[in-house]
């Protein structure tokens, strides 16, 4: 059923054991430096090279694949830059474009872009540049392999058009409020028009990636490092860094050190700067010796499950209910996460400006949970499973490979529901496995997503307008029907604020989402040294501010 | 017999493609088998959000959506005209992918095979030729190190020579000293078969009759060791030798990951967990390429190193051709 005794199992048991002994030996070593060098001048100096571990660069330069992915998405915040800025909160804020009206109902907008912006070809990012980009980002071009942005709003694209050189108008058939919010998120990186144009074997070769970003790629070898440098004549970034002109660091080296022990080994004896993910058991510690440990949560859905109402057993609304109460989620945040990880409050992170508290319709409490399946009938056995005609109630999760910290969180949720009377069976899958199991459509199914505008929500819980139908409800819901088109064709936020309040509460109350807590998908393990990185909305460390202090 | 060794050596060749073609069809066919395909696999990532719809227009772009056998003759056909096409993964050109990983590889596996040499041969002759209690520690340092798994050697290794005394750093793997350090972490495993294979003939010359005239004449035992003992000796071993080669290739995936090499090893795991086609198609193929040129050596090589050999070879060769 687990997996404890599987040579991986073991091994990352290992690893992490040696990890945290080398840890502890190495702090020893050092003794209490650590604690002074962390007290240097407040003042950011310029200058200076860091480098940065990562596990991997596997799947490579296209921006279309991997724009989005948590370990290139690194670099390409650093040589590009967006037209909008989102910060931690979910606010946005002026970057390339200087400025944006909309009109119409939120059907057209005019984005006035920022003069003396340029590629680091030369040439400039103008209404026509961006045009290109709205286009790539709308509608790929499936015959060049070339894929759109998944969270563009294209369904209801008209088009983009430069109204002059600095002025883009854009059109959709009906409201779109989420559109400006899209342009800051990780997908919708500006490039230079030459490197669209590129077959995609072409653009897989990063030094052809030309962006207008703080960076530029000085050198890379796939799958080993990938150096980039400041540009110095930048002076566009965005205002609420709160820096102008050029970036601190003159260059920052990726490093692949695919071994997570490894990664943290090496920050720690002081040989690189930053580690990407590291074990969430180690921030403790870490911190401990001063160093810092960044563990920005992205806008987006939480993690949790979303719920298959058409099957067996959760098509018991009784089911769904015990399960959300069934779940202790204060033991899992202090068994697998540490006190950086917060609880859920409703099914969206918390940092998404329109995220309500609806802690108390999911709350743990083991009592209620058993009565609710005592009163539908589910009858304990003598094995402790409570079963009825004749049926066990038990089900199957499968851990989000995406988010390797849900085996642990899964393992413990099995144990918890087995105290109210529910049989939860694991099975572990890859990533290529897991498309199969959501094609399955099991009970509950692990879900992680980010978004940038609440909007996105509308299309995921119908099939209404090609809905993604996470309950598989189809359109049978008629109250849920009309809430979600409430909020895709919402024209103004603050009317659309009060119906994502309603849908909260309601997708919760039906027991069609099991929230469990605050998705942290990226960690970032940071020398005492490195001050000012910052963090997007989407939970990317940004190293435009960043500088060494000596 | 230069017709006997020319008939010999197409054989062996005609051998080799053959057992190359088929590794490919396997390769293939096994990737096939798997749920999933490195396109769908990126595209899918809940983070993409994109739909079925959007996923399959890309698939369709890479004829992935086509039967399985028509995608296996069509990679056939381009691999037969020597193109490797791109990787599925990073779209980058295989041969690109495979030739900056080789000369790391080579590095480390020629250093490891050297150092496991070394390391083989210190055994044996330990084993040999030490007192009593110390000839059976070294007796049982094969099985030790056969026992003791590659990452734990490689995690010790750098725990000690690169955090503690600074001796080389992490972030540099492919710096001469880091390079040592990761051979010894592949040689380690790798010398274990072949101490045993060299102790046992080892074992077995010593009893001989010519080993014991040779004692009874005065000869020192190191001189008996190397002048006579060695060469009937080191037979099994280059067969070995050419085994461990496979094993250098394949088992250099752990060490080049502990140590943050990009190299065959990490290439041929991003291929497969990704279902990377072309690229692991290639690996594969080199792979295979490179295992039969060296057993072929090894082969050819064996008749020089004991004349008993080539006769016996010979004579099979008359039985056959009669």
């Amino acid at each position: 059923m687990t997996t404890f005794n599987t040579p991986e199992f073991r091994r990352r048991a290992f690893l992490a054991g040696l990890g945290a002994l080398s840890t502890s030996a190495l702090v020893t070593a050092c003794g209490g430096t650590n604690a002074s060098t962390g007290t240097g001048s407040t003042t950011p100096v310029d200058g200076g090279n860091i480098t940065f571990l990562i596990q991997g660069y596997d799947t490579g330069w296209v921006s279309s694949k991997t724009s989005i992915s948590s370990y290139e998405g690194n670099l390409w915040g650093q040589i590009t830059d967006k037209l909008v800025y989102v910060n931690e909160k979910g606010e946005l804020s002026p970057w390339v474009a200087e400025s944006w009206e909309e009109l119409n109902g939120a059907k057209d907008f005019v984005i006035h872009l920022k003069q003396g912006v340029t590629f680091s070809d030369g040439a400039p990012v103008d209404a026509a540049a961006v045009v290109a980009n709205l286009n790539a980002w709308a509608k790929g071009d499936s015959t060049r392999g070339v894929s759109k942005v998944g969270l563009f709003p294209s369904s209801n694209f008209v088009s983009a058009e430069a109204t002059d050189a600095v002025t883009v108008k854009v059109s959709f058939s009906s409201p779109s409020l989420g559109f400006i919010a899209t342009l800051a998120y990780h997908g919708c990186i500006l490039l230079s028009p030459k490197t669209l144009a590129l077959p995609v074997e072409a653009q897989a070769d990063l030094s052809q990636e030309i962006g207008s970003g703080p960076f530029v790629v000085k050198s890379w070898k796939q799958g080993d490092s990938y150096v980039l440098e400041k540009r110095k004549d930048y002076n566009w970034g965005p205002a609420a860094l709160g820096h102008t002109g050029p970036a601190r660091l003159d260059t920052i080296t990726y490093k692949v050190i695919k071994d997570t022990s490894v990664r943290t080994s090496t920050v720690v004896s002081g040989q690189a700067d930053v580690a990407f993910n590291v074990e969430p058991q180690e921030i403790e510690s870490l911190k401990a010796q001063g160093f810092t440990v960044g563990t920005p949560r992205y806008l987006g859905f939480v993690d949790g499950f979303q719920v298959n109402t058409q099957a067996f057993p959760t098509n018991d609304p009784a089911v769904r209910k015990a399960i959300q109460h069934g779940i202790d989620r204060d033991e899992i945040l202090k068994t697998v996460y540490t006190s950086d990880w917060n609880a859920a409050t409703t099914f969206i992170q918390g940092n998404v400006p329109e995220a309500g508290e609806f802690s108390d319709t999911f709350k743990f409490d083991a009592d209620k949970a058993n009565k609710i399946l005592d009163d539908a009938g589910w009858a304990t056995g003598s094995d402790g499973y409570r079963s009825k005609d004749g049926k066990t109630l038990e089900f199957t999760l499968t851990p989000n490979p995406y988010v390797p910290s849900t085996k642990a969180e899964d393992e413990l949720i099995a144990q918890q529901l087995k105290k109210v009377g529910i049989k939860v069976n694991l099975k572990v899958v890859d990533v290529a496995g897991y498309a199969a199991v959501q094609a399955s459509k099991p009970p509950l199914f692990q879900t992680s997503r980010s978004f940038v505008d609440v909007g996105t929500v509308a299309g995921v819980l119908t099939s209404q307008n090609k809905g993604e139908d996470w309950f598989g409800l189809g359109t049978s819901d008629q109250k849920l029907n009309d809430l979600s088109t409430a909020i895709a064709t919402a024209s103004d936020r603050a009317s659309r604020e009060k119906v994502a309040d309603q849908l909260q509460q309601y997708v919760l109350e039906q027991g069609y989402f099991i929230p469990l807590n605050q998705l942290v998908q990226r960690l970032y393990l940071i020398s005492p040294k490195i001050k000012d990185v910052q963090y997007n909305g989407l939970a990317y460390a940004n190293f435009y501010t960043a500088w060494i202090s000596q | 017999m230069t017709g006997d060794y020319r008939r010999f050596a197409l054989t062996r060749a005609g051998q080799a493609i053959v057992v190359v073609l088929l590794a490919y069809v396997f390769t293939f066919l096994i990737i096939s088998v798997l749920p999933g395909d490195a396109i769908t696999n990126t595209l899918r990532d809940p983070q993409h959000g994109l739909s079925e719809e959007d996923i399959q227009r890309i698939v369709a772009f890479y004829g992935l959506d086509q039967p399985v056998i028509v995608q296996l003759l069509l990679s056939l056909g381009r691999f037969l005209t020597g193109e490797l096409g791109f990787s599925l993964q990073s779209n980058l050109p295989v041969s690109q992918i495979v030739g900056d990983a080789l000369p790391s590889t080579l590095t480390l596996a020629t250093t490891a095979l050297l150092i496991a040499i070394i390391f083989a041969v210190a055994i044996a002759y330990g084993a040999q030729y030490l007192p009593g209690k110390w000839a059976a520690i070294v007796r049982s340092i094969p099985s030790f190190f056969l026992s003791v798994p590659n990452f734990v050697i490689g995690l010790i290794l750098i725990e000690f020579f690169a955090f503690r005394l600074h001796s080389f750093t992490t972030t540099d793997p492919h710096s001469p000293v880091a390079t040592l350090f990761a051979a010894i972490t592949l040689a380690i495993p790798v010398s274990a078969p072949l101490a045993e294979v060299l102790i046992a003939s080892l074992d077995h010359e010593s009893r001989q009759e010519y080993a014991l005239v040779a004692r009874s004449r005065g000869l020192s035992e190191a001189r008996l060791f190397a002048k006579h003992l060695v060469k009937p000796s080191a037979l099994p071993s280059v067969a070995m030798v050419a085994l461990i080669v496979g094993e250098l290739l394949g088992g250099s995936v752990i060490t080049e990951t502990i140590f943050g090499r990009d190299g065959i090893g990490t290439v041929v795991q991003k291929a497969v967990t990704g279902e990377d086609q072309p690229v692991l198609q290639a690996v594969v193929s080199l792979s295979a390429v490179v295992f039969v040129a060296v057993n072929l050596v090894a082969d050819l090589a064996s008749p020089l190193l004991d004349p008993r050999v080539k006769l016996r070879e010979t004579k099979l060769k008359e039985k056959v051709g009669a």
